[in-house]
């Protein structure tokens, strides 16, 4: 350190100075799913908010692709509402290129690659992607923001992911617990569950709160549901 | 991230119209009463007319902490002085105890203040002390972010030896332009009028601010 | 002389020992841990008889709740009180350390001490800090001047009104003011405008949450309303969540007989020999 004291004149200070623009907004929100035997669930809360304020109480971030497939996306909401745009554009040009609707399976990998499309530029947005595989079994996939896929029973993600996730690796996975049957999740515990947790993350993380909307996906087709949460 | 927090960092600062001018038989002080922390208006009816003995004012402008504590310490300094002398002290003493403060501690603080007072020896004076620590005496002295406004309006129209009421109606005007043009300048004009009687202070609500042309 | 059974007091105020140590490890890459701040909605006003002033509970941490239920009206005298946002460490310990001496002038000068008092030795101690000490208070009390209210600054500025608000929230709780607040305003009413006020910061402001405490300082009296208003109702778990017996892994045991038991009777105390 210099003794020398450096008098500081603001008003003839020309150092350059350098301006930065960051292209990104974490929204916040968080997307729990559940897959089961027949049946598939997400879940997303409907809180948009930045910084310290809300931009609304009721935004849906599920966005229905086909009659079995259902995304949910929490983040960046601007890069949500790019990306599903062109998602949607996407599956309507592969219904009428081939007179059918894209299945589950091909939805994943085809957001898998849109996704690293944009490697060096990416959407800044948690995607958790769920539906019937081609058997009608429910299946999860589980995206990171540069396109890579994953496939799981269980997954939450968003703002409150990390809070999120072990829990239902216990409840769901039934990790670290001995003595307990591997028995496939029914679909009300399973809907329970989803609740439940949100209700918990809407305790710790301020940007998961207000209430949540739920996509219950079976043969039958798509059953909305919605659930209040708590609203500070 | 920290979008809604930067009341935690900005520092809170007086983006000012003040100003001061002498008339026949004593010295007008005014200021806006506005108090902003970044584009947040913290305070709209501030009092940047501080007190420090009896018959000597100060405008603050910059940092409300710093001007804030040297207005403390002033007082305290030149009551200390007046015990001393058996009579109140002399303006030229005050401005110089915060010429002292504000050039010594230079690097480290942002306060433009304007000292205004009477005394028996020279009736009113005005001493401007900018960043920096400089000190001059002037007949009228403007100061804060609104003045660049309205220096030529001050140039023009200000006339030694006004009656009272003429320097009171100057410095409301004055004031008004400031703070019609500065985006950190507003509220009300906070007017005191410092004679040997000691001072009487006023104030001019908003809505009662003389008007201007207005498209 | 410093020895294990009798440690050295240290000297008193901060110790910066471990600056330079710090410094050189932030440039290395080692951040410094963050502190609990609370991201906060705090508030207060004058009324007919006294001040009202009032918080809400919630501190964070970065992005999560790290108390749901945590107290931001301090204890200043019994006459004042002060509600803190910022940084948790320096509200707690700045108000705790103004009211030792608080106490100290009351018993030195035998009267009830001022508000003005409170707010000078606040101001002072925040501005030799030049804002390093995170702490924004509302200062509120009834002295022999009547009801005092002042807005406290990090930096260490002050200003004095009729009815303020301080925090993330601070702006929706200003809000309110602005819009309702009005001079002489009847105890329940002024009760109401606090609780409202607060409400705004919990529900628009993310940094504010949980409940709404009030503290109603008159003159000669204090009622502090820890947990007025429940602004929000936790939600009902629909499942149990208990662990079956066995589902803990249990990795070593080892059992250790007590052997035995010493039991020492301490008599009663005898009288002291006074002569």
């Amino acid at each position: 350190m210099s003794l020398v004291v450096k008098p500081n004149f603001p008003d003839y200070q020309t150092a350059p100075v350098q301006r930065g623009f960051n292209p990104y907004a974490d929204n916040g929100g968080s997307v729990v799913a559940i897959a089961g035997d027949d049946f598939v669930i997400i879940g997303a809360d409907t809180r948009l908010s930045a910084g310290f304020s809300i931009y609304t109480r009721e935004q849906n971030k599920l966005f229905p692709l086909s009659s079995t497939t259902v995304l949910g996306c929490s983040g960046c909401w601007c890069d949500t509402l790019t990306l599903t745009r062109i998602l949607k554009s996407r599956m309507q040009m592969y219904q009428q290129e081939h007179n059918k609707t894209m299945s589950t399976t091909a939805c994943a990998q085809m957001l898998s690659t849109m996704l690293y499309y944009k490697r060096f530029f990416p959407y800044y947005i948690s995607n958790v992607l769920v539906g019937l595989d081609n058997d009608g079994k429910g299946v999860v996939y589980s995206y990171d923001p540069i396109g890579h896929c994953e496939k799981r029973t269980h997954r939450a993600g968003g703002s409150a992911g990390a809070l999120l996730q072990p829990l239902l690796d216990n409840q769901i996975g039934k990790k670290n617990m001995l003595n307990v049957k591997e028995e496939p999740v029914s679909q009300q515990r399973a809907l329970s569950i989803i609740k439940d947790v949100f209700i918990s993350a809407a305790e710790r993380d301020i940007y998961t709160g207000d209430s949540i909307l739920i996509n219950i996906i079976t043969k039958d087709g798509i059953k909305e549901e919605t659930f209040q949460l708590r609203k500070d | 991230m920290e979008l809604a927090n930067d009341w935690m960092n900005a520092a809170h600062s007086t983006g000012t119209s003040i100003m001061a001018a002498t008339f026949d038989g004593g010295v007008v002080v005014g200021a806006d009463s506005r108090t902003t922390t970044g584009a947040y208006i913290a305070n709209r009816v501030t009092d940047k007319l501080t007190k420090v003995t009896d018959h000597i004012y100060c405008c603050r402008s910059g940092s409300a902490a710093d001007t804030q504590a040297i207005a403390d310490i002033v007082g305290y300094h030149l009551e200390f002085h007046s015990m001393e002398l058996g009579e109140e002290p002399l303006v030229e003493v005050g401005a110089n105890v915060f010429k002292e403060l504000c050039y010594n501690y230079r690097d480290s603080l942002s306060a433009g203040i304007l000292v205004a007072g009477w005394d028996k020896k020279h009736g009113g004076q005005i001493y401007s002390i900018p960043i920096g620590g400089m000190c001059v005496k002037q007949s009228v002295s403007i100061g804060g972010s609104g003045s660049s406004y309205v220096y030529g309006y001050v140039d023009s129209n200000y006339k030694l030896n006004m009656t009272k009421d003429e320097c009171v109606k100057f410095v409301i005007t004055t004031l008004a332009l400031a703070m019609s043009r500065d985006g950190s300048s507003g509220g009300v004009v906070r007017v005191g009028i410092i004679t040997e009687k000691g001072v009487e202070r006023k104030v001019v609500l908003g809505d009662e601010l003389p008007k201007f042309f207005e498209e | 002389m410093s020895s294990i059974l009798c440690p050295e007091i240290p000297s008193p105020g901060f110790s910066f020992e471990n600056c330079r140590r710090n410094a050189m490890l932030e440039v290395k890459g080692h951040a410094m841990p963050k502190a609990q701040k609370t991201g906060t909605t705090i508030v207060g006003i004058i009324y007919k008889d006294g001040v009202i002033l009032g918080a809400d509970t919630r501190a964070t941490e970065d992005t999560t709740v790290a108390d749901k239920n945590c107290e931001k009206i301090h204890y200043l005298a019994p006459n004042m009180y002060c509600c803190g946002a910022g940084t948790a460490a320096d509200t707690e310990m700045t108000t705790q350390m103004v009211a030792s001496q608080l106490e100290l002038h009351r018993l030195y000068t035998n009267r009830v001490v001022r508000v003005a008092t409170a707010n000078q030795m606040l101001k002072q101690y925040l501005f030799r800090y030049q804002g390093y000490i995170g702490a924004a208070l509302v200062l509120g009390g009834v002295d022999s001047t009547g009801p005092n209210l002042y807005c406290i600054y990090p930096h260490g500025s002050t200003d004095k009104l009729p009815y303020t608000t301080m925090g993330s929230g601070s702006l929706a709780a200003m809000a309110v003011f602005e819009s309702r607040w009005k001079p002489d305003l009847e105890e329940a009413e002024g009760i109401k405008l606090v609780r409202d006020a607060i409400a705004a910061g919990i529900f628009n402001d993310l940094g504010s949450g949980s409940n709404v405490d009030v503290c109603v300082i008159k003159k000669g009296s204090v009622d502090y309303k820890r947990t007025y208003d429940e602004a929000n109702i936790k939600g009902q778990k629909q499942n149990s969540y208990k662990y079956p017996r066995g589902v803990t892994d249990v990795l070593s045991t080892k059992v250790v007989d007590i052997e035995e038991v010493s039991v020492r009777v301490i008599g009663a105390p005898e009288d002291m020999e006074i002569a």
